[in-house]
């Protein structure tokens, strides 16, 4: 649905660029497509940011006023030979400290007079860019030179631009870099902050938003609060590295967890919470991993299923059959809990005991969800939920009851935390007293939160997730309104139309949609001002500003991107933490990523062709792959000369368990198949639905072919590379049942994210 | 004439098919729509919210009998003002799939077939296996540098949630997860 608006706007007039290995449907509607090799964006951006540093076309009041241009980065700062400095062979892994700013005696970074200084984030930015010419980049992407450069004027040429991306860039092992080039860019052009501007992330899950807001991840707490660490014993220990600003946060979650008895005597059963050990990797890569070395007993899985959606399936497979036991809550059967039903497996020789517990669907229970733009939205019901099936909500509070109630007469340490967690919710309108549990409450008065600012760090507000806090402004639910007439902006705000965090702000950091005096740059199409009459930020949406009285001439006023520490937006990704007078710690703490302050192109793990830039250095310097040797091949080009990108389909969602199990959707398409270039298809003398034998270092699959134009062969670096295409929404359940592309695909993963570079691995192709 | 459709919908409900299809010019589809509203009249209304991508459409749903009988793209929705796409439009489907399973299921050690089990055995042996495999696997404290930490958790519990749960179940089932130890906790944010 996001494409109709590309099409709305393509009718008034936006020039609509489609960069893609495949040429799709988005393509056809595009005025300028381009065909790019599977993990070579960074490649393509930086030559595209290269051109407009070179030719002086970037924004230079907005990176002046907006950005951390001017600031002047520490001396021993250098790029040589593929990394940055801070690098230790040894542990792959940066000293991110080597990229801070240089400071004064307050602790804030220095401005340079001009930005031309040898010394200014810009002047760095100029001397990393500069090995990205055209040429090197067409090389590396197979994008012919002139195309780059045509859409490198376009970008330039219709500003304000947007981008929207998805997993096509994030699946990579330099998933976060591939975003931190957008990041340049647009900053670059000024395209933050202002309507039509932005980086948006198209999210192919339908509460992805709201799963990783409430930290169902390893490496959080609710609200994007770092997960305690071993060697963060006490809540100052935390507070030390994150910052007093987010400190007051996890005071008030551990307030909503522990209620009365989390007291500032005893650091609120900061001490009480499991601490991870900060040098392991718990994402769900190493959960199959452990389970395969048998150091996982019980996994509980609700409503996904990693036996089709998983890259490097036997790795998930033999993981499961590792376990003790297994729940699943779903709505249709899975792969996943049928695992040990598995085409060509023996049951007998499969230990695991499997719970199947029946889930009810989105359509059968009542709660909120978050949609890409952070809009928090009321799901209603009208039906029972079918069968026996109980909603997710349902089946924890039961689970987690009963589990309280095995330990209730223990008097070990270790079950202290469960006695003295707060945990109970009403049977009917369960999900309205959890989000009010979410928004949180004034213990004082007792009266729900109107908004984050009333937040405290003394413990006297507790609430679930500090993002969320105003959701019940009012005592009322505002995810469930509905006015979709009220729009004073006439840019889209609606803002009396459900809620988004944070604070019914629409457009992040739309202080940047005005210059340094708080003027809007375009008065037509205006989101906020400061109003010199009432000395305050006003608007049509919420001010993205630390305070709203604060204007222009305070250092509040200048902080656009206010989640920095030094609140302005990052060229280069300096760390810096913000120095707090009160507490003598740090106030803000902003992360920067593990890999590098600036995108730098690294080759795909699997890749046909070598590293030009430094051939020494040909993949993430801090990628630590294989992890398992045995279980983690990497395939060669001479093995495996095609290259493989995977994707989902709109026809089909993610592993196919509900689609799969609808038959106009399996009319549609009914089963996996490999999308080939016609060159290939010649030369494996195959036809158009022909079956082919796709075989990876990981394992085989035989599928149809389809044979288009769509894919060409791409010159790189003088040598022909073939990139061929996968859907993988398919396992051997369901209505429709054919192979699983993931049996083929390579589990290595982003340093930051651990997200799997399902996007390029190699693979090579034969008739059957 | 200023009138969205589910306003169009509802009048056309209160006033007569016919006249108000009249009344807009839609004379050409007059069969197609009364038939609908024939289907839907008498029936309870409900909005949710699609659950296959993250634009969040919006949907309306038409009950009678407690038998989902319509689903259609909410035409009130600011972001898809009616429409829905081939996953979304599908989803009628669902809560009158004969594959939907109905009851809890079990499958024993080395067996090859799935049992039947009631609700109360299922979460009862559920919370047993949780509580044994966290008890046994319990790790208090851990050396780093020569230096002793209590971390009071077990690396021998999994969970794994999806981005199909609502915010609320999202919320609790990490609340429960950390309040029983839990450091391996994730989902799909990475597909
Ligand atoms: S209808 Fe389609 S576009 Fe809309 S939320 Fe559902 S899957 Fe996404």
């Amino acid at each position: 649905m996001s494409m109709k608006w590309v099409m709305r706007a393509k009718e008034k007039g936006a020039k609509v660029i489609h960069v893609d290995p495949r040429y799709t449907r988005t393509s056809k509607i595009s005025d300028k497509y381009v065909q790019i090799r599977p993990g070579t964006d960074i490649a393509f951006l930086n030559a595209i940011v290269q051109y407009i540093l070179e030719n002086d076309l970037y924004d230079k009041t907005f990176i002046i006023s907006h950005t951390n241009a001017m600031y002047k980065t520490n001396k021993n700062f250098e790029f040589n030979e593929g990394v940055f400095s801070g690098y230790s062979d040894e542990e792959r892994k940066y000293n991110t400290d080597f990229w801070a700013y240089e400071l004064d005696a307050e602790g804030k970074p220095v401005k340079a007079d001009s930005l031309d200084d040898p010394q200014t984030v810009f002047s760095g930015l100029k001397d990393f860019y500069k090995r990205y010419t055209m040429e090197v980049s067409s090389g590396i992407t197979g994008i012919p030179v002139e195309t780059i450069k045509e859409v490198a004027d376009m970008v330039v040429n219709n500003r304000p631009g947007t981008i929207m991306y998805a997993l096509g860039m994030t699946q990579h092992t330099v998933g976060v870099q591939n975003i931190r080039a957008f990041g340049v860019l647009q900053l670059l052009l000024g395209n933050i902050g202002r309507p039509g501007t932005g980086i948006n992330a198209l999210r192919g899950e339908p509460n992805v938003q709201g799963s990783t807001d409430f930290a169902l991840l390893f490496n959080y707490l609710p609200g994007y609060l770092s997960y305690p660490n071993h060697n963060k014993p006490k809540l100052e220990n935390w507070t030390a590295s994150y910052g007093s600003f987010r400190a007051k946060f996890l005071i008030h979650l551990l307030k909503a967890w522990f209620g009365d008895e989390a007291t500032a005597e005893n650091d609120f059963c900061y001490g009480l919470l499991p601490k991870k050990n900060a040098n392991e990797n718990y994402s769900i890569y190493r959960i199959f991993e452990t389970a395969m070395e048998k150091k996982m007993k019980f996994l509980y899985i609700m409503g996904q299923n990693p036996m089709v959606s998983s890259p490097n399936l036997s790795v998930v497979h033999e993981g499961l059959s590792g376990l003790d036991t297994l729940v699943v809550a779903d709505l249709f059967m899975t792969e996943t809990a049928s695992f040990w039903e598995k085409p060509g497996c023996d049951p007998s020789t499969i230990d695991t005991e499997v719970f199947f517990l029946p889930a009810a669907s989105f359509l059968e229970k009542e709660g909120s969800l978050s949609n890409s733009s952070r809009m928090v939205q009321w799901r209603y019901t009208g039906i029972d939920p079918v069968g026996e099936a109980k909603s997710d909500l349902d089946m924890i509070d039961l689970l987690f009851n009963k589990i309280r109630d095995l330990y209730k007469d223990s008097s070990e340490a270790k079950d202290e935390i469960i006695k003295k967690l707060s945990w109970n919710y009403p049977t009917e309108k369960k999900a309205e007293a959890v989000l009010r549990e979410i928004n949180g409450y004034n213990l004082k008065t007792g009266e729900l939160l109107n908004g984050i600012g009333e937040i405290q760090a003394d413990g006297s507000t507790a609430g679930g997730n500090w993002l969320y806090a105003g959701v019940y402004a009012g005592n009322e639910n505002l995810s469930k309104r509905k006015d979709n007439k009220t729009d004073p902006s006439g840019l889209g705000l609606f803002p009396g139309f459900a809620w988004s965090w944070p604070g019914n702000m629409r457009v992040l950091y739309n202080r940047a949609s005005c210059d340094v005096n708080g003027v809007p740059y375009d008065d037509e199409k205006k989101l906020i001002w400061w109003d010199e009459q009432t000395k305050k930020w006003m608007g049509y949406d919420v001010p993205d500003v630390p305070v709203a009285t604060d204007g222009p001439d305070t250092p509040n006023g200048q902080k656009p991107f206010r989640m920095n520490g030094e609140g302005v937006g990052r060229l280069i990704a300096n760390s810096y933490s913000d120095p707090d007078y009160v507490n003598q710690t740090a106030r803000d703490a902003s992360s920067v990523p593990a890999d590098g302050p600036l995108p730098e192109f690294y080759e795909p793990v699997e890749s046909p062709t070598s590293n030009v830039l430094h051939p020494k250095v040909q993949i993430n310097p801090c990628l630590k792959y294989p992890r398992i040797e045995s279980k983690q091949p990497i395939g060669t080009k001479e093995e495996f000369p095609y290259v493989l990108c995977t994707s989902s389909i709109s026809e089909h969602w993610c592993a196919g368990t509900v689609t799969r199990n609808v038959p106009w959707l399996n009319e549609l398409v009914k089963e996996t198949y490999i999308e080939i270039p016609e060159k290939l298809a010649t030369k494996l003398n195959v036809k158009n639905g022909e079956k082919v034998k796709v075989r990876s270092a990981r394992g085989e699959i035989e599928v149809k072919t389809m044979v288009t134009h769509r894919l060409q062969t791409l010159n790189i670096n003088n040598e022909e590379v073939t990139v061929v295409w996968m859907p993988y929404n398919w396992g051997f359940k369901g209505l429709s049942t054919a192979a699983s592309t993931n049996l083929l695909t390579i589990d290595a993963g982003d340093p930051n994210t651990w997200i799997q570079e399902t996007k390029a691995c190699l693979v090579d192709v034969q008739k059957v | 004439m200023n009138m969205n459709r589910r306003n169009f919908l509802k009048t056309a409900g209160l006033t007569g098919v016919a006249l108000a299809l009249a009344d807009l010019g839609f004379n050409t589809k007059k069969i197609e729509a009364s038939t609908k509203e024939f289907k839907l009249s008498g029936a309870n209304e409900y909005t949710s919210i699609c659950t296959f991508c993250s634009c969040g459409c919006g949907m309306v749903c038409h009950v009678k009998d407690n038998k989902l009988i319509n689903l259609e793209g909410d035409p009130d929705h600011i972001m898809n003002e009616g429409g829905l796409c081939s996953k979304g439009s599908a989803m009628s489907v669902v809560p009158n799939s004969e594959e939907r399973i109905p009851t809890p299921l079990y499958r024993a050690p080395r067996s090859n077939k799935w049992q039947e089990i009631s609700w109360d055995d299922a979460l009862n042996r559920i919370a047993e296996k949780f509580k044994k495999a966290r008890d046994e696997n319990w790790i208090e404290k851990e050396i780093d540098n020569g230096e002793e930490y209590v971390v009071n958790r077990t690396d021998a519990i999994g969970i794994v949630g999806g981005a199909q749960n609502n915010n609320e179940e999202c919320y609790l089932m990490a609340k429960m997860a950390r309040a029983l130890g839990v450091v391996f906790l994730e989902h799909q944010a990475r597909l």
